[in-house]
């Protein structure tokens, strides 16, 4: 018992020490912004992948969790998808890998690109639904419904595709594949088992658990953050700025000074989910709900001031002449 | 690749030794000129950054072309370039050395003329008259020449040249925002990638293109480095920024770099004494429009900064000075593709030449000039363009409305390759600056 308590208290520390070391590294770009933020990405990435882990440790974290990314944009955009998914990591990773090997990343064509945008809303509303429709078919003792959508369990199971980008390698709970005691797990891989199931396809169920990860990992391979492009878990409250009355959401946000720019079209190349507003909007606060906030635009832009990050009105990061010699290096 | 005729459809009803004799004659006054514009240059500022030393010799065309002579001997080629739109990292990643051959030679003018009829563009004209006669090493020196097909006078310019040198045209879209036109353009840049890698017998690897885009990427940091200089109370004159501007079309760019970075330096301790070159509230001029070569058609920035009320050029917006060097090539991935894609949109894309079209009227340009009036903080503009110059001319009207919008007076000065307009021009230069004076006193 006191042996649980102490593993928990370690649990917590660790998790407390990584946000600590968070903020730190935060704090240390901030006055040195010679470094380059796509490394402070991807230690942030990292930290997040760690805390997810832990946090799944209980169950009723994960829907927490689903809460807090599904809430998230309204204030923060597309935050989440840019500097905290777990998959979005795995992607990153694989870009890596990518160019080491020295190979050209390809791009979706404009038009499927912006259909998959749209595409993901659709797979919103169809998986938030399913549970209900489930619900129909096979009623549930309905006292206990509200603490099963508390755990995601019974119908509500169907609701963790949700969290699927968000599943860490290393699972601690019971995962499909299992190697001397540790549970491995992928993004969605569950779910595709659980629908597998669902729709009685058992016989394929590891085969098409494994076609999936070869299909993602090879995809992500040429198609930097491809599922990015249509995951239903980053849709973006960022519509809604569209809106009169609500063009303070998202509080964080790309802003762009358009005297400043010459459209030289780098922030329409380096954009890993190929978003063009940012190059083709004439200036002003950047609304598009397929950007993710990577800020990666806004490193590589070399125009002074030219493209900003915003929060809450307060700049918190904008572009610079990275041509400039670093101050510290 | 074609080999250039051997009957000179262009050319001088003159007999060899007459074109020389010619040639010596305008020489001569072209090293007086040169020499005279340097020494008026030291004159407008008595505590001149001795960095520009430098700047001075390599501007005298003698000392670049006996390098050029000595690299070609030793087996180099030289690659001429008339349009900023030739991608110069190409050039230098197959070990090959890259020159503008544009011609600021007003006497080179007058020989074109008798070729071409005298409403093309001066600068046109000027290029073909010192091709005729060979009065310009680096045209001279050139094994090829890359020529970006944008104005009329450029276009027409490729086809007379091509009777004397192999010529690469690069057609250049004249819609920069379209899809279709990036792909195009990509197109041209392989075309020319293979046609350099031909001339040169050298292969443009992965690891050249990259050390030539991180070479030319240094140069950028120590132009801007100068240009951001420029910002503040004027530690350098404007004329004298010019011209380490204007060396770069053919200076060695490692070695230009370097003299970059020393004479910044030089700059910053300038600054931090108070040692201005002109005193801090002389009026600050931009000139924007066709650009001016070196070493004749300098006359209006001399006109400017030795005209009484005084000004200094704080700024540009030429193709010959600051735009050469203003976008930093920025790549994403160091991939051939994504090199070859980074260096085709650093020049198309981020170019803001009026032989661009758009429905929105070349915005771009129109910023980059806002940008500059609001970072330089420029108190007036000059309009300048040379009689020939279409789409500078018919652009004029728009900049105008944006800038008289911002309250920052423009003055439309048209002009030729000749020294016989300095007076009238003096004239209208003072009376401009005179109303500046005014405005800046208030």
């Amino acid at each position: 018992m006191i042996m649980e308590f102490i593993g928990e208290l370690l649990k917590l520390t660790v998790l407390l020490g990584l946000t600590v070391a968070g903020i730190l590294a935060i704090l240390i770009w901030k006055k040195n912004l010679a470094t380059r933020v796509t490394y402070l990405r991807f230690l942030i990435q990292v930290a997040a992948l760690v805390s997810v882990f832990y946090l799944f440790t209980y169950s009723i974290w994960q829907f927490i969790v689903l809460i807090f990314i599904l809430l998230l944009p309204l204030v923060m955009g597309r935050f989440f998808c840019g500097w905290l998914c777990p998959f979005g990591l795995y992607m990153d990773a694989i870009t890596l890998i990518r160019k080491g090997f020295k190979v050209r990343y390809r791009l979706l064509p404009d038009n499927l690109n912006k259909f998959l945008h749209k595409f993901r809303y659709v797979l919103l509303l169809f998986f938030l639904v399913v549970p209900f429709i489930l619900n129909v078919i096979d009623p549930p003792p309905a006292e206990s419904l509200t603490l099963m959508a508390m755990v995601l369990a019974g119908p509500f199971d169907a609701w963790r595709i949700l969290l699927g980008p968000v599943i860490p390698l290393i699972v601690p709970w019971k995962g499909p594949l299992e190697i001397s005691s540790v549970y491995f797990s992928y993004p969605y891989v569950q779910e595709v088992i659980y629908y597998s199931k669902l729709l009685s396809i058992e016989v394929f169920t590891t085969v098409m658990a494994w076609v999936f990860v070869a299909l993602t990992v090879v995809g992500s391979f040429f198609l930097r953050r491809v599922w990015c492009r249509f995951c239903p878990t980053g849709s973006s409250i960022a519509v809604i700025n569209r809106f009169r009355g609500f063009k303070w959401a998202p509080l964080l946000h790309i802003y762009k000074d358009e005297i400043k720019c010459t459209k030289c079209g780098i922030c329409k190349r380096v954009c890993p989910v190929q978003v063009t507003d940012v190059y083709e909007q004439a200036g002003g606060k950047i609304t598009t709900s397929m950007c993710m906030l990577c800020t990666r635009c806004v490193e590589m832009c070399p125009y002074e001031d030219c493209l900003k990050v915003n929060f809450g009105g307060k700049t918190v990061f904008k572009s610079r002449n990275w041509l400039e010699p670093a101050k510290v290096e | 690749m074609k080999k250039p005729s051997e009957e000179k459809k262009y050319m001088l009803e003159m007999s060899t030794k007459e074109v020389e004799e010619l040639m010596a004659a305008i020489r001569a006054t072209s090293k007086k000129m040169t020499a005279e514009y340097i020494e008026r240059m030291r004159k407008a500022d008595k505590n001149r950054p001795k960095a520009m030393q430098y700047f001075d010799e390599i501007a005298d065309f003698e000392k670049r072309e006996k390098e050029l002579l000595a690299a070609k001997q030793s087996g180099k080629k030289v690659v001429g370039y008339m349009c900023l739109f030739a991608p110069i990292e190409l050039i230098l990643a197959a070990d090959a050395i890259p020159v503008r051959v544009n011609s600021g030679w007003y006497d080179a003018s007058k020989l074109g003329d008798r070729v071409v009829p005298v409403e093309v563009c001066p600068m046109v004209r000027s290029t073909i008259g010192a091709k005729m006669i060979g009065l310009s090493p680096y045209l001279e020196l050139s094994d090829a020449l890359i020529s970006g097909l944008t104005c009329d006078g450029m276009t027409k310019l490729s086809e007379i040249l091509s009777d004397y040198k192999p010529i690469w045209a690069m057609a250049v879209p004249r819609l920069k925002d379209s899809a279709q036109s990036l792909d195009f353009w990509r197109e041209e840049m392989k075309t020319l990638m293979k046609q350099i890698e031909a001339l040169t017998g050298n292969k443009i690897t992965r690891g050249k293109l990259k050390s030539a885009i991180e070479l030319t990427q240094r140069a950028t940091k120590a132009f801007r480095r100068l240009q951001d200089l420029r910002k503040g109370n004027p530690v350098i004159m404007g004329r004298d920024a010019m011209l380490v501007n204007q060396t770069y079309m053919w200076d060695d760019i490692k070695r230009w770099t370097e003299k970059t970075e020393a004479l910044c330096d030089e700059l910053e301790e300038r600054a931090r004494q108070r040692n201005w070159a002109c005193p801090p509230d002389t009026p600050r001029v931009m000139v924007t429009g066709t650009p001016m070569i070196w070493p004749d058609n300098w006359k209006v920035p001399s006109i400017i900064e030795e005209a009484n009320p005084q000004g200094v050029l704080v700024a540009d917006e030429l193709c010959s000075s600051e735009r050469l060097l203003y976008d930093p090539v920025g790549v994403d991935e160091w991939t051939m593709d994504d090199m070859l894609n980074a260096i085709g949109e650093r020049y198309l894309m981020a170019s803001t030449c009026p032989c661009f079209t758009s429905d929105d009227g070349n915005k771009d340009r129109i910023n980059w000039i806002l940008n500059k009036v609001k970072e330089w903080k420029v108190n007036g503009v000059i309009y300048y363009v040379v009689r020939g110059c279409m789409l500078y001319a018919m652009e004029y009207m728009r900049v105008k409305k944006v800038l008289d919008h911002m309250s920052i007076p423009v003055y439309y000065l048209d002009t030729e390759y000749t020294r016989e307009d300095v007076g009238p021009l003096k004239t209208r230069v003072e009376a401009f600056l005179e109303m500046l004076t005014a405005r800046v006193d208030i």
